[in-house]
């Protein structure tokens, strides 16, 4: 879910970290608290599409972007489609995609050193409480930085049962996987520790 | 001044002895460190830089001690590891070669410029803002030795870095190390090609040192041993 930076000029990329942000999280506030109404949606769904454009980025990305959140969509309509009348599932779950698909503009347009910078500054006046920035920031490039990696482990284990013909148990691709995540952590604390971070 | 010196050294595991007594003086530019599987090595290859603390004796690299001045030492002593999947911090390979000159007052142009200079080194250039776990493994291994050097260090220790890697990786992460770069050079390798090209082996059995000076003499009395 977490696309990466993608190298551009648009007017998008070069609006500072900080105010693209905070402009992403007010639309997603306001998104979320606007009546769960399909014509209200239609000018967010409008509006995000012409912003990928603006970054020039394709109707493709967009709907590959789209694409990838299939499951979440999944969930979120199963979820209340006894509960609900379908036009107002379909607008709650019209308005998660815009929200994901906005946040997903800001990664794939600033670069990801750029962003942690920026939420770095944010939490600077939390010092005082303890949080101590830097560290913040540098997890939250390292977790940017696993989360395709344990994704990878991932695929192995699925094919490695495959290959063998097992059928899928939670447990037996649980497990593995927990292992080869841990032993990665493991590893990457000793990196760490090396390059000079303690 | 590039000494490595250890004197009386023992590491001790819970379970095992991984280094026993061991003392040596070396101010070779490349130094082997052969023996088999659990000989000890990596551990060998880890109390240089602080990673492993010795249960007992005295380590000084270039002056300095792993364990009480870690901090001086990291900077001048890079190190590469096995595993290419497990060396990258950062999301990006631009990113993760610039994460080993934070903290030292460079201003974004400097670090900027001096990343691109040391990836067009080993041929990365045009992979700077790609995600850098879609290299393929030799270039992963590449970039750990990218920002192992874009450092600066005095010193490289690198613990089996062509292990996960093909023969045509292999070759070019050997030359990058063996012939191109000026430091200092510890390598751990089962490979002893690699070993028969550097300026002083040493062989390792069971946590003891047991030989060390010319690689070819050497390398020939672990073969006759291991036949
Ligand atoms: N962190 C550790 N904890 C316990 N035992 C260890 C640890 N690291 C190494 N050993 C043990 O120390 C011995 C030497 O290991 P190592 O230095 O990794 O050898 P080599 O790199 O030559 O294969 C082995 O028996 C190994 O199992
Ligand atoms: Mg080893």
């Amino acid at each position: 879910m977490i696309s990466l930076y993608r190298p551009g000029d648009s007017a998008l990329h070069r609006l500072p970290a900080g105010p693209k942000l905070l402009i992403v999280m007010a639309l997603a506030l306001a998104l979320s608290l606007a009546p769960a109404d399909p014509w209200l949606l239609a000018p967010a769904v409008a509006g995000v599409a012409g912003a990928y454009l603006l970054a020039g980025l394709g109707p493709r990305d967009l709907g590959q972007e789209a694409w990838r959140l299939r499951w979440i969509v999944l969930v979120l309509a199963v979820g209340q489609i006894f509960f609900l009348p379908w036009q107002t599932v379909a607008a709650n779950a019209g308005r998660v995609v815009v929200v994901i698909l906005l946040a997903n503009l800001v990664t794939l347009t600033t670069r990801t050193e750029r962003l942690v910078d920026a939420i770095e500054r944010a939490l600077t006046p939390l010092r005082r409480l303890g949080v101590n920035p830097g560290r913040v920031a540098l997890m939250l490039s390292m977790t940017i930085t696993t989360i395709p990696v344990i994704a990878g482990y991932a695929t192995q284990i699925r094919e490695a049962q495959r290959a063998r013909g097992v059928p899928l148990a939670p447990l037996a691709f649980v497990v593995p996987l927990l292992i080869m995540t841990l032993k990665h952590a493991d590893d990457l604390a000793d990196a760490l520790t090396a390059r000079g971070v303690d | 001044m590039r000494t490595i010196e250890l004197s009386a050294v023992t590491v001790e595991f819970p379970a095992r002895v991984a280094l026993h007594d061991v003392s040596v003086h070396l101010d070779q530019r490349r130094i082997a460190v052969i023996g088999a599987n659990g000989s000890g090595k990596s551990t060998f290859a880890r109390t240089l830089n602080g990673l492993v603390t010795p249960t007992a004796g005295q380590v000084r690299v270039h002056g300095l001690d792993p364990v009480r001045q870690a901090k001086q030492l990291r900077r001048r002593v890079g190190f590469v590891f096995s595993n290419p999947d497990t060396q990258i911090i950062m999301p990006t390979v631009a990113e993760d070669a610039a994460f080993s000159l934070r903290g030292r007052g460079l201003s974004r142009a400097e670090i900027r410029e001096r990343v691109g200079a040391a990836l067009a080194r080993v041929g990365l250039v045009e992979y700077a803002d790609a995600p850098a776990h879609t290299l393929s493994g030799g270039e992963k291994q590449l970039l750990a030795l990218t920002a192992v050097l874009i450092g600066e260090p005095s010193l490289v220790v690198a613990d089996e870095p062509t292990a996960y890697l093909d023969a045509a990786n292999s070759r070019r992460i050997a030359r990058f190390l063996l012939d191109e770069m000026p430091q200092q050079l510890v390598l751990a390798t089962h490979d002893l090609r690699l070993a028969a090209r550097c300026d002083i082996a040493l062989r390792f059995e069971d946590g003891r040192l047991i030989d060390l000076g010319d690689p070819a003499s050497v390398i020939a009395k672990y073969e006759v041993d291991q036949a």
